[in-house]
C-alpha cells in the first residue's frame, strides 16, 4: 500500500491483513553533504518502493519522515517514537524504518532494532542494469528482514 | 526536332503546376488525415508484447523472468518492472504466470515454503498456489494466478497482458 487515495481505500477495507508500516527516514542538508544525502535518499526511496511492490498486501509504505541533519537527535527520536505509537494504536503490529543515515543505527533505541540501513552508493553515475541489480539486492535483504520479523 | 514529343509552353506549365500543386495538397492533407485516424493506428498502451526470454531457457521448473513495460499514469510515462513465472507443462505448452497474489497483490515466490514444496507461496499471508496457478483452498487467495498472453517468435518468448484464468 502506498499513501494514495486508492490504496488507503483498500487499506480501510482490508485492515486486518495490513499490519506492517514502513517509514523511510530521509535526511536533508544544504551544506557540503547535500549531494550524498540526496543520493542516499533517492536510493532509500527506490528500495522502499520496490519492497512495497513486492509486499503490497501487507506493508504500508508511508510518506518519508524527513528531517534536517542539524536538528537535535533527541527530538527526532521523540517525534519518530510518537509516529510509531500512533501507528501502533491504529492497528499496525510492526513498524519498520529504512534509511541511509548511519546515525540512527548508532544509538541503542527502540528504533535501532527495527531499522534497515542501506549503504551509501553514488547512484547518479551508475549503469542502469547495475543500479537495478543493486536495488534488487537491497530489496531482497529487506524482504528477508521483514519475513524474519513476521514469523 | 520531331513533332511527336513537342510540348508547348502552355502544356509544360500546366503539367508542372499540377505536379507541384499535387505535392502541396498532399503535404497539407496527409497530417490532417493522420490526426483524424491516429487513435485507431496507435497501439493501446500496455498491449504490446515484450520479449522476455529465450524459449530454450524454459524448463519444466518455473523460473522467474523480469522485464519492463511502459505504463502511463496521467501524464507521467515510465517503465515499470514486471516479472513472470514461466515453465513448460507436461504437454510442452508454455505457461507464463503473473506473480501477483490474487489476495492483496504481493509477489509470490516458487518453492520457498518448506512445508509445502512445489507450490507458489505468498510471504504476506501465506497464500499458496499449485504449479498451474490454482489457489489452494483454505489459504487467503480466492482466485488462481493470472496468466500472461504469450507468443513465440524466432525462438523468443513474448509476453503481453496478464489475464485472469479462462480469458488468456
Amino acid at each position: 500500500m502506498k499513501w494514495t487515495a486508492a490504496d488507503v481505500e483498500l487499506y480501510q477495507k482490508e485492515k486486518d491483513y495490513i499490519d506492517t508500516a514502513l517509514i523511510p527516514l530521509i535526511p536533508i542538508t544544504m551544506d557540503d553533504g547535500a549531494k550524498t544525502a540526496a543520493s542516499g535518499g533517492e536510493f532509500v526511496q527506490l528500495v522502499a518502493g520496490e519492497l512495497e511492490r513486492q509486499l503490497k498486501g501487507r506493508v504500508f509504505l508511508f510518506p518519508p519522515f524527513s528531517y534536517f541533519l542539524s536538528e537535535s537527535r533527541q527530538s527526532l527520536v521523540e517525534r519518530l517514537t510518537d509516529w510509531t505509537s500512533l501507528l501502533m494504536e491504529q492497528g499496525m503490529k510492526y513498524v519498520f524504518y529504512v534509511t541511509c543515515d548511519r546515525e540512527w543505527k548508532g544509538k541503542e533505541t527502540a528504533i535501532s532494532d527495527r531499522l534497515w540501513l542501506v549503504p551509501a552508493v553514488p547512484l547518479e553515475n551508475m549503469d542502469e542494469s547495475y543500479k537495478y541489480e543493486l536495488i534488487r539486492d537491497q530489496t531482497s535483504g529487506l524482504l528477508r528482514f521483514f519475513i524474519s520479523q513476521w514469523s | 526536332m520531331s513533332d511527336k514529343h513537342r510540348v508547348t509552353r502552355r502544356q509544360f506549365l500546366n503539367y508542372t503546376l499540377t505536379g507541384v500543386g499535387g505535392f502541396m495538397a498532399a503535404g497539407t492533407l496527409m497530417p490532417m488525415l493522420r490526426f483524424a485516424f491516429d487513435p485507431i493506428l496507435k497501439d493501446e498502451a500496455g498491449t504490446e508484447m515484450v520479449a522476455v526470454a529465450d524459449v530454450k531457457d524454459i524448463t519444466t521448473e518455473p523460473k522467474r523472468f523480469d522485464f519492463k513495460v511502459k505504463v502511463k499514469d496521467a501524464w507521467y510515462e515510465s517503465e515499470e518492472p514486471r516479472s513472470a513465472w514461466v515453465y513448460k507443462n507436461e504437454k510442452g505448452e508454455i505457461i507464463a504466470l503473473s506473480p501477483i497474489c490474487k489476495h492483496l497483490g504481493c509477489t509470490v515466490d516458487w518453492n520457498t515454503d518448506k512445508e509445502h514444496p512445489n507450490q507458489f507461496f505468498c510471504p504476506c499471508h501465506y497464500g499458496r498456489y499449485t504449479k498451474d496457478g490454482t489457489n489452494v483452498p483454505g489459504t487467503p487467495p480466492q482466485a488462481p494466478l493470472d496468466r500472461y498472453e504469450y507468443k513465440v517468435k524466432d525462438g523468443k518468448l513474448y509476453l503481453g497482458k496478464a489475464k485472469p484464468r479462462g480469458e488468456a
